[in-house]
């Protein structure tokens, strides 16, 4: 791989709560960030901060900055289930994967690495990816 | 009626559900004694449940038309008619683990878990915002917690879900 190809990869940090979805795209190394954005500050109310309709427009803007600091790939990893308040699975993380491709991102390796609550006990992994 | 006691390691769970006085279950218990597990999760410690087993286990320990408390941050996974999900703020949260000797990793990763609405979204995704019914433990007794719980199951208390907010405790 050569170092421009190295230079153009990023990681998409998203962060989905039930309340909220936060999405930060940090380097290759995770180190520097290069762009963050939440829910609460693309929509106005409270209970919109975990919609898909959120993330897809926190990954609009995030797509561009991203762009513009000459990244064109992204590697994701998401934390947590993110809120859905009816039985119907679709956490604002795959929206905004979505959106992120739409924009034109390449989308690399999708890992969830949602941390698990455990006791001597633990629930079966729920991978959706 | 079947009442879930559910909520991250540390919330307060076994402590609250030593002051209720309905028969309780204590699920991680059943699991260990019971081998109603699949695998051996070793990084953590932990036994991977049969989700099968163990809710047929509970099924021979339950009597119809008794209200039992099924306590353990597993047991939103299983059915239920109302969902008790406690709450607490995610550094008061690792404190209450750490002093209990639990590893920082694994208040660490509880921690981060509670910061996520981990259990809650479970809870809400499998039983509906309906039967779920929140509580933040963070400042209160573990009395004023159960008398909470009472308030549940006697009905004088509303489904809630989504009342607290610890996504400043998160470190993205
Ligand atoms: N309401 C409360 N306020 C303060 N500390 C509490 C409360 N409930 C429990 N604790 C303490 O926090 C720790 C975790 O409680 P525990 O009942 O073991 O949690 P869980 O069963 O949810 O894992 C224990 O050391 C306990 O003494
Ligand atoms: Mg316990």
């Amino acid at each position: 791989m050569s170092e421009s190809d190295e230079d153009r990869w990023g990681i998409a940090h998203i962060h989905a709560s039930f309340n909220n979805t936060l999405m930060t795209v940090t380097d290759q190394t995770g180190a520097e960030t290069v762009a963050k954005s939440s829910g609460g500050s693309v929509v106005k109310q409270n209970r919109d901060e975990a919609s898909p309709y959120a993330a897809m427009q926190m990954a609009d803007a995030i797509a561009e900055e991203v762009k513009a600091a000459g990244i064109t790939k992204l590697h994701v990893r998401i934390r947590g289930p993110g809120g859905n308040r009816t039985k119907s699975p679709g956490p604002g993380a795959q929206a905004a994967i979505r959106a992120l491709a739409r924009a034109g991102i390449e989308i690399g390796r999708i890992e969830d690495v949602t941390p698990l609550p455990h006791d001597g006990t633990r629930a079966p992994k729920n991978r959706r990816f | 009626m079947r009442v879930a006691l559910t909520g991250t390691p540390g919330t307060g769970k076994t402590t609250a559900s030593e002051r209720l006085p309905y028969p309780t279950l204590h699920l991680n218990d059943a699991v260990r004694e019971h081998d109603l597990w699949t695998e051996e999760d070793t990084d953590r410690d932990s036994l991977v449940v049969d989700v099968d087993a163990l809710a047929a286990w509970v099924d021979d320990h339950v009597e119809a038309g008794e209200t039992v408390v099924l306590e353990s941050h597993l047991a939103h996974l299983l059915d239920a008619d109302r969902v008790v999900v406690l709450r607490c703020r995610p550094d008061v949260l690792e404190s209450r683990l750490r002093e209990r000797g639990e590893s920082d990793a694994k208040a660490a990763e509880n921690s981060e878990s509670e910061a996520l609405d981990v259990v809650l979204s479970e809870s809400v995704q499998r039983h509906g915002e309906e039967r779920v019914y929140e509580i933040d433990t963070t400042e209160r007794t573990p009395e004023d917690v159960a008398a909470e719980i009472e308030a549940v199951v006697d009905g004088d208390r509303e489904p809630s879900a989504g009342t607290v907010d610890f996504t400043d405790y998160l470190h993205p």
